[in-house]
């Protein structure tokens, strides 16, 4: 706590208008098995502190490792110099804080089994068997399984007097078999993503049982026949599948820094600019965007975000029509003069934290329905699973997906399966085709990992969800 | 530093290798005429992986601070032997002569946050007076790297970095993009930048519509890298040899064409090079793909014993350009597209070595040897050693990034699937 009072003090006695410091120890656990030869077992520890000063309209950021009062402060002081010269550079008054108040709480991730406890050969043990399994089909030639276990223990303190621990796991296996013939390789996936819980959430992933799916799906896929020419289908989306889609075209054009153009040089910008916001129609009526930090299973759920906001839920788009964008205390100032959406997060210590897509989902359809009274109401369409190749254009309207395994449908039934199918569209053409959701008995989460933004690139961490969805007439086929 | 892990504690394991990377970065974000963010600080990676007899552990932190090294080492070698064998495993690497590199330039280390503030004053200056809004990002960094093992290997690298990255755009249609960095900054100019910047905007104009298909485009040097770097990611031995990649079967058989040559070479003038990877691979001269042919796949250690093959790594990124200036391109074909950039490039089929992509940072329609207009975005899915193969023309290799130099090219064919609604 002195390390606290010593970088708060000292930045408010230069000068500081506002200061923040996050003080993180990261634990990642990473087991990698390819084939059956174990690639790399490690942990990974980083543990150092980030200090964020605003003066004058500008911000100064500064981190270090070293826990010593007076490294502190010379870590204050540099972060203040940085703030210093970047004030040089500033359209009118500069940056500005949308209000908040100080918090003194903590949240703690639900876990029933801390997954650094579970011994090491527990692990090892249950991945070799599911490698084992996808070997033992003959035209399965790589079997691939990642194990993540994350811990993240952090204590923020701010000049508003906030005093906030937040101690976060989640637990992440994926696994993927590739199936080889003379001419073709083919690889399906088990990859629901990060979930904020311990150990057990693994214990009741029935792997084994996936691996088999896996292997034959992949094998299958092998043998599938290519969707042939481009020309309009239905499509009917499994909610990983959505996960993906969801993020790269409602996720990052609803973040307000890309809005603003802040993210203009790297990521881009987007579309939905703020005199669309209650009226643009983004998807149709049935189409509901919920922003959630608050979900207990979500990956961007800490209590508070890297600005101190408490978690919120929100609509993002609210029966088909934008609603409201994810913000942060310097991004949402440049909009009106709310409150930020609590979207500021940084991944480690060393980065600056910034503008961040909020567990986003989905909402379920009202009216009962499931996923094969989707298919039996479809004439000519594809059934798509899991994530493949995606691409988006730097202002998140036109976009390209593929995905993990296709199924053709002709008059209400999955007649077989298809390989390498991409179908395009665009923002609003897509979420407006959408004509119905399953109900929220087949709700289904996503965990994102990974989501590169910013620069320098961090890796942040979101849930998605969805139910399986029909969007009517999308061109889909093959590459060309 | 190895003083400091010796002092630590004694690792008792069979085998190790140990490595401490430095990064000492200042990183300077600006966006529509302002900063936005400012960073600085010094980080630490320190990994050490041990094996007693064929079972690893390894384990990371990011401190020196002598009590987290002894646990460091304690929690590799703990888990290294409740691990599982690795039937893969190799011994870490043995002594070797590391070639001599010139990574590190005085001039950047030295470089004061106020030179990186006076390259966003210069570049905002030039924007407002464009009536545009200009964003990046700056960044000055410099690394060391030393790596040492059980069985000799011991190696350290420096390297600087200064570079800058900018878009500018108006509050229409023109966005553009300059994007390059150096390893000595007096090899930075801001003006030419600037110049460069400015023609690629001014030669910008209400993109006219056009429809997806085939076309003859000259690639700038960017989207050269961002298009064939992908081939690197395909390039893996063991990944060729298992028939999961389009390179299944092809070393020593004309896959790119006879245009096409990319290689890895320590002495190029003006390009850096990694002198050894981070699992102690020396650097050597490499003709990845000579005049078309693919001569050699990247191959890791464990692969390369199994294989009684040299393991090999990508130590610097030359593409062999030509004298073909952009108006020489022009001329050659009736008509085309000028490209400055790629964007969102994404695997579509590492069996067919075809990848997706997007135009980005301003697209030319260019014909009878002249840019007539700009041109609306569009979709590529292509298959990149078509592409080599369609190679009509070579411009002048230029410096991207410290390490990679490419030139600019003339492409017959260049498949775009898709249209974009700006």
């Amino acid at each position: 706590m002195d390390h606290i009072s010593v970088a708060l003090d000292h930045a408010q006695s230069l000068g500081a208008d506002y200061a923040d410091i996050r003080i993180q120890k990261t634990r990642r656990e990473t087991i990698v098995l390819s084939d059956l030869s174990l690639k790399n077992t490690s942990m990974n520890v980083e543990h150092g502190y980030g200090i964020r000063v605003m003066k004058n309209g500008a911000w100064g950021f500064a981190h270090s490792n070293i826990f010593t009062n007076d490294e502190v402060k010379k870590t204050v002081e540099q972060a203040v110099k940085v703030a210093d010269l970047s004030a040089k550079i500033k359209k009118g008054k500069g940056l500005t804080l949308a209000p908040e108040r100080g918090y003194i709480d903590s949240y703690s991730t639900k876990i029933q089994i801390d997954p650094f406890t579970v011994p090491l050969n527990e692990k090892v043990d249950l991945m070799l068997e599911v490698n084992k399994t996808l070997l033992n089909y003959s035209k399965i030639k790589r079997a691939f399984f990642m194990l993540e276990n994350y811990n993240d223990d952090k204590f923020f303190a701010s000049t508003l007097g906030s005093r906030i621990h937040s101690n976060i796991y989640y637990v992440y296996p994926m696994i993927v078999a590739t199936a080889v013939n003379e001419t073709d390789s083919q690889s399906r996936s088990h990859d629901d993503g990060g979930y904020a819980a311990g150990w057990e959430h693994v214990l009741k992933m029935d792997l084994l049982n996936k691996a088999s799916q896996i292997a034959e799906e992949a094998i299958m896929k092998l043998e599938a026949d290519e969707p042939g020419e481009i020309r309009r289908r239905d499509l009917i989306l499994n909610p990983n599948h959505l996960g993906l889609t969801m993020h790269e075209s409602v996720g990052h054009p609803t973040e307000l820094d890309r809005v603003l153009g802040w993210e203009a040089d790297m990521a881009g910008v987007s579309f939905a600019t703020p005199e669309k916001l209650k009226k643009y129609r983004y998807g149709s009526e049935i189409v509901n965007f919920i922003g959630d930090n608050t979900l207990s299973f979500g990956l961007a759920t800490a209590g508070y975000d890297d600005d101190g906001v408490p978690g919120q839920k929100w609509y993002i788009i609210k029966d088909g029509i934008l609603n409201e964008y994810g913000s942060t205390r310097d991004s949402r100032p440049f909009l009106d003069d709310g409150m930020s959406r609590g979207c500021c997060r940084a991944t480690n210590y060393f980065d600056f934290p910034i503008n961040r897509i909020p567990n986003l989902y989905l909402e379920p359809g009202k009216k009962k329905l499931s996923p094969q009274e989707l298919i039996s109401d479809t004439e000519d369409g594809i059934y798509i699973e899991g994530r493949g190749s995606f691409s988006i254009d730097q202002h998140r309207v036109n976009f390209q997906f593929g995905g993990d395994m296709f199924w053709e449908i002709k008059n209400g039934k999955k007649v077989r399966p298809l390989k390498d199918v991409l179908y395009k569209s665009n923002n609003p053409e897509f979420w407006n085709s959408c004509d119905a959701i399953c109900d929220d008995r087949y709700w289904q989460d996503f965990g994102v990992t990974n989501c590169g933004k910013g620069q320098p690139m961090q890796a942040a961490r979101m849930t998605h969800g969805a139910s399986t969805a029909r969007f009517k007439n999308i061109r889909v086929g093959g590459s060309k | 530093m190895m003083k400091e892990f010796r002092k630590a504690a004694n690792c008792n394991a069979d085998d190790f290798s140990f490595f401490i990377y430095r990064s000492d970065e200042q990183a300077t974000r600006y966006a529509q005429n302002m900063v936005t963010q400012n960073m600085s600080g010094v980080k630490y990676t320190i990994r050490l992986s041990v094996a007693y007899e064929n079972r690893t552990g390894s384990a990371r932190i990011n401190t020196l601070d002598e009590s987290e090294l002894k646990k460091m080492i304690e929690t590799a070698q703990t888990i290294a032997k409740l691990n599982k064998p690795d039937p893969e495993y190799v011994p870490s690497a043995k002594k070797a002569k590391i070639p001599k590199v010139g990574n590190v330039s005085d001039n950047t280390a030295k470089a004061s946050m106020k030179e990186m503030i006076s390259v966003i004053d210069a570049v905002v200056k030039n924007a407002e007076k464009k009536k545009a809004f200009i964003s990046g990002l700056v960044t000055k960094t410099i690394t060391d790297f030393y790596m040492k093992t059980k069985n000799g290997f011991e190696g350290f690298d420096s390297s600087s970095e200064f570079g800058n990255s900018m878009t500018m755009a108006d509050n229409k249609s023109k966005e553009t993009k300059v994007s390059r960095s150096v390893m000595d900054i007096k090899d930075y100019s801001v003006k030419k930048e600037i110049a460069l910047l400015n023609s690629q905007f001014d030669a910008l104009t209400t993109p006219k519509k056009i429809e997806a298909g085939k076309y003859n485009v000259i690639l700038r040097p960017q989207a050269v890298l961002n298009f064939f770097e992908f081939l690197l990611y395909f390039s893996d031995r063991k990944i060729a040899d298992y028939g999961i990649s389009a390179m299944s079967g092809q070393l020593g058989k004309n896959m790119f064409g006879k245009n096409f040559s990319l290689l890895t070479k320590l002495d190029e003038k003006g390009v850096t090079a990694q002198p050894f990877s981070a699992d102690g691979i020396v650097a050597k001269n490499i003709d990845w793909i000579k005049n078309g042919v693919l001569n050699a796949l990247n191959t890791d250690r464990s692969y390369a014993a199994k294989i009684k093959a040299d393991p090999s790594f990508i130590s610097n990124i030359i593409i062999r350009g030509g004298k073909a200036t952009e108006e020489e391109m022009m001329k050659k074909v009736k008509n085309g597209l000028l490209i400055n950039n790629f964007w969102y490039i994404r695997t579509v089929s590492m069996r067919k070595n075809e990848i997706t992509g997007l135009t980005r940072d301003g697209i030319y329609y260019f014909e009878n040897g002249k840019i007539k207009h700009s041109v609306n975005n569009l979709r590529f899915n292509q298959v990149i050693h078509e592409a080599a193969k369609n190679i009509l023309m070579l411009g002048k290799e230029e410096n991207m990034t410290p390490s990679v130099k490419v030139p600019t090219m003339l492409i017959k064919d260049f498949n775009f699937a898709d249209t974009t609604t700006f």
